[in-house]
């Protein structure tokens, strides 16, 4: 068996797949049957930055111990299900106990015992050693329908109308998804869809039987969930990108649901006269001749990466400098190559996560534009005007690269630096510093006068909030830079002035 | 200062019962212990971590790290079950460890070894001590058995330090070592009221260089600003040099701390005291003002440093009936306990829970909560002021006369900002028909 390596891991595990699936309804309760840290890092530090959430208020952890890990963990579930039905937090809820990793190096399979403690709550088996997010976010779409909807729908039952559309898909952890979920259910209204349920991202567990009642699925990703329509067996499309795409979506859609061409053509007329007028103005202007002379290189979930080369590289006649897919595959390079070839050659677009990010950090290519496509990494997603899917994702698409356009030109115009009045703050933007070498780190406290280290301060007050820890370290590193360049060996207030007035 | 608004008087906010912590520990508040070490190790210079773990954790740990601890790409093996069951750990570990050695400059290689691989069994002496003449680092931190991460600080620092620092050497007369996280701009205020007194900061830890470590046993003293490295002073205790547990925090804890620290370095007792006694004059004449009198406090973190907190808003005239804290006690705890619990502090909750934090939310009546993530946003939803604690400390010095000005003066300002919190919660919660 040879091992293989990983480099900044892009997919977690089933584990997280499943939690940010069941988590979405607000009548379920999970437990997971973690160490402190599986629950700490889904419920509150990760889904913090993924989806804006201060943390997972339905997911508690049986905070496995070390004797737990010794004597087995079904103690802990025990202890954990009891105190929450204590806190009441169960009433009115269905109960799911899902497995982690560490809980199946254990072998913790806790079917029996959960039935034991209530009949009424079921056991996930999340497969989180051996299985990615994407697997476990498609099984436990299977799990909620295996146990919480089908058992409830008479066999063969035909959709409740005709015009009822499920959108499939939509969770915790989906980069993006309030925006092309906002885009993608107003692209079906207009072709005389009603939306059903959008699952699971905005249904109750106890809805799950009404997925029966749609006439078609739409698929958000071709990640997970047409596993779950395809078990509905209505007829299912996946969510459209670029103008050409979604066009044929909106024809597609609208022949399944019955509505009179004319109707969809007589939408689709008016989207070019309003969501689609700026992509037709900036193909018309100055700005689209550009796009055939950039490059760029696509990292993201499947959907984004085939919906971006169509749109860009097909569409738009961009050239993709080369895509990598999420879940992998064989032929798409993985991490130790992506980042091998950001260092090597960088395009001028790179979409993908902070992993890319890093990787064009670490290389210094400064003439590359990153744009977050995936996660992981902290962005905040969560307002319905950046949509990449439909054709709202199309009009926004083009317009973020045209500004990144704008950016460069900026950047590339000469520009004669105007000193900041003494006194000023350090850091407050201008334009980039000329390359210098990274002073070497000094092992060493250098001596500061009082007189110094409180010019620091008062400085550093005027930094915005954030950017304070690393604009007191720059200019901390360059007083002290020039105090060696100096042969000083102390920084006196004089120094932090004059290291004021170099750190833009 | 702004105009201040009226705030709970104290009677009316201190209830008659003694206060027993939450009826259950479901929701324990730290982040992944683990993370504490990547935090300390990924910030080393040249440091190529290798983390052995499953693919969930690792998913997580890297997240965290590359958001708060370093822009460092992250190399680990693919562990599934076929690896874990069948012995593979091993081999793992090394494939990860050979990758993480072909990186340029690389000072150190930390193998972080996480829960599942350390229920598997990974075996460190079968792991090599350096590959290509790099140095290879063993740091075990399992999640289940360290339950906090500022803990977790303290293992992956000692583990590191055991191999940098220099076996013998020379100790420097009036050198210091500080011990913790803290402001960049606080060691050199420190370091400059040392001067006065004879002494000066050697350099301060965690560091961001291995040449950081070799230094540490060079001081004649270490200053544990924060209370959770008992690994680490233990080692540097081992060594000879002198432990001051406490930090300079407020006009009393300055004073005391300078004197102990100069005591410590055997420094001129007339200079220490003299030095000891401006900072406290300074520190007593923004204190008269009493800036935070009448406000009632919550302090509960996860960064293990809570109980220093506390103690400044209590010297600007808070009354702070409750703190919580993700570590546990110990020797470097108690002092600081002992103080805030002779003035008006009701309970300290160690490896505390958020049903804890919620009972002392009932229990009391808060002007501000400094909290984790999900209890300041508990306490927003009930229109209180709240911030998380770990950004409400990063951002600012904390010791001496200025970092106290610094910290309470912000704090006045927060609790003035009562209405946009009322305002807040009175638009987003759905009315009550």
């Amino acid at each position: 068996m040879t091992i293989q390596l990983i480099r900044d891991i892009s997919d977690s595990s089933a584990y997280w797949g499943a939690a940010w699936v069941f988590g979405c309804f607000p009548d379920l309760h999970v437990v997971c049957d973690a160490p402190i840290g599986c629950y700490n890092l889904l419920g509150m530090a990760v889904t913090d930055y993924t989806d804006a959430l201060p943390h997972m208020a339905n997911l508690t952890p049986t905070a496995i111990r070390e004797e737990d890990v010794i004597n087995g963990t079904a103690q802990a579930l025990v202890r954990t299900i009891n105190d929450l039905r204590s806190l009441g937090a169960l009433a009115g809820k269905r109960l799911v106990v899902i497995s982690t990793a560490e809980s199946e190096m254990i072998s913790a399979d806790h079917g029996q015992l959960v039935k034991q403690l209530d009949p009424e709550a079921n056991f996930f088996w999340s497969q989180s050693l051996d299985q990615n997010e994407w697997q476990g976010r498609e099984r436990a779409l299977a799990f909620a329908w295996e146990h919480y909807g089908q058992p409830l729908v008479a066999p063969d039952a035909p959709p409740r109308s005709p015009k009822l559309v499920n959108i499939i898909g939509p969770s915790l952890g989906c980069f993006n998804a309030p925006a092309d979920l906002h885009e993608v259910r107003r692209l079906i209204e207009g072709v005389g869809g009603e939306i059903n349920l959008v699952y699971p991202y905005e249904s109750k567990l106890a809805d799950t039987p009404r997925l029966a009642e749609a006439a078609v699925s739409v698929v958000l990703y071709q990640e997970f969930g047409s596993g779950l329509a395809e078990t509905l067996g209505r007829p299912q499309l996946f969510a459209p990108f670029g103008v050409f795409g979604t066009t044929q979506f909106l024809l597609e859609l609208g022949a399944l649901l019955g509505t009179p061409t004319a109707q969809v053509e007589a939408f689709i007329a008016r989207e070019k006269r309003t969501t689609l007028q700026p992509v037709w103005d900036l193909w018309r202007g100055p700005q689209s001749d550009w796009f055939a002379t950039v490059d760029c290189a696509l990292v993201a979930g499947r959907s984004y990466v085939e919906g971006l080369q169509q749109f860009l590289g097909q569409e738009l006649g961009m050239k993709v400098a080369w895509a990598s897919g999420r879940p992998r595959r064989d032929d798409e390079p993985d991490n130790i190559e992506i980042r091998r070839r950001l260092h090597a050659k960088a395009p001028a677009f790179v979409f993908g996560s902070i992993n890319e990010k890093i990787y064009l950090a670490e290389s210094g290519a400064r003439a590359s534009h990153y744009i977050p496509a995936t996660f992981p990494g902290p962005v905040v997603r969560r307002t319905t005007g950046t949509p990449f899917m439909g054709y709202a994702g199309a009009a926004n698409i083009m317009q973020e690269l045209v500004n990144r356009f704008y950016d460069m030109v900026f950047n590339f115009l000469p520009v004669e630096q105007v000193r900041p009045p003494a006194g000023g703050p350090p850091g407050h933007g201008g334009p980039p510093p000329p390359p210098v070498a990274t002073p070497a780190p000094s092992a060493e406290t250098m001596p500061w006068s009082e007189a110094a280290a409180a010019r620091l301060n008062l400085a550093i007050e005027q930094v915005p909030f954030l950017a304070r820890i690393s604009a007191s370290r720059t200019l901390r590193q360059a007083a002290e830079q020039l105090a060696r360049n100096q042969k000083l060996d102390a920084v006196s207030l004089e120094l932090v002035e004059e290291a004021m007035r170099q750190t833009p | 200062m702004a105009e201040m608004i009226p705030l709970t008087p104290a009677d009316q906010a201190t209830p008659q019962a003694v206060f027993t912590g939450g009826t259950c520990k479901l929701h324990p508040q730290t982040m992944c212990p683990a993370f504490g070490a990547l935090r300390v190790l990924a910030r080393l210079e040249g440091a190529q971590p290798a983390m052995i773990t499953d693919a969930g954790c690792l998913y997580g740990l890297t997240f965290v790290t590359h958001f708060y601890a370093a822009r460092k790409s992250i190399v680990a093996p693919a562990l599934g079950t076929a690896e874990l069951s069948s012995g593979k750990v091993q081999e793992a570990a090394l494939a990860a460890i050979a990758e993480a050695a072909k990186e340029q400059h690389v000072t150190v290689i930390p193998v972080i070894s996480l829960c599942v691989a350390e229920t598997a069994g990974l075996a460190e002496e079968l792991l090599p001590t350096e590959i290509d003449g790099k140095p290879v680092v063993l740091v075990r931190v399992p999640a289940y058995a360290i339950h906090s991460h500022p803990e977790a600080k303290d293992i992956a620092l000692a583990a590191v330090m055991r191999r940098f620092i220099e076996p013998t050497v020379e100790q420097e007369a009036g050198a210091l070592t500080l011990l913790g996280e803290v402001f960049p701009a606080d060691p050199l205020i420190l370091d400059a009221v040392l001067r006065k007194m004879g002494g000066r900061v050697m350099t301060t830890l965690p560091g961001r260089h291995v040449d950081e470590l070799r230094l540490a046993g060079r001081a004649k003293a270490v200053a544990a600003l924060h209370p959770f490295y008992r690994e680490t002073v233990g080692l540097l205790r081992e060594r000879g040099v002198a432990v001051i547990s406490g930090a300079p925090v407020g006009a009393e804890g300055s004073a005391a701390w300078l004197r102990a620290i100069g005591s410590a370095l055997e420094l001129d007792e007339d200079r220490v005291e003299q030095v000891a006694q401006e900072e406290e004059a300074t520190a007593r004449g923004f204190l008269t003002s009493q800036p935070l009198k009448g406000a009632t406090i919550m302090v509960s973190g996860y960064e293990g440093n809570e109980m220093l907190y506390a103690r400044l808003l209590i010297e600007g005239g808070a009354h702070v009936p409750y703190i919580s804290t993700s570590i546990g006690p110990n020797m470097l705890t108690a002092a600081d306990e002992a103080w805030l619990k002779s003035h008006g502090t009701e309970a300290v909750i160690y490896r505390k829970a958020i049903e804890d934090d919620k009972a002392a939310m009932e229990h009391w009546t808060f002007d501000l909560v400094i909290g984790t993530t999900t209890l300041a946003a508990h306490a927003k939803e009930l229109g209180i002021p709240a911030v998380y604690y770990t950004n409400m400390l990063s951002v600012r010095p904390l010791f001496l006369a200025g970092g106290m000005i610094a910290s309470l003066s912000f704090v006045r300002e927060l609790m003035n900002r009562k209405p946009l919190y009322t305002r807040m919660v009175d638009f987003f919660t759905e009315p009550t028909v």
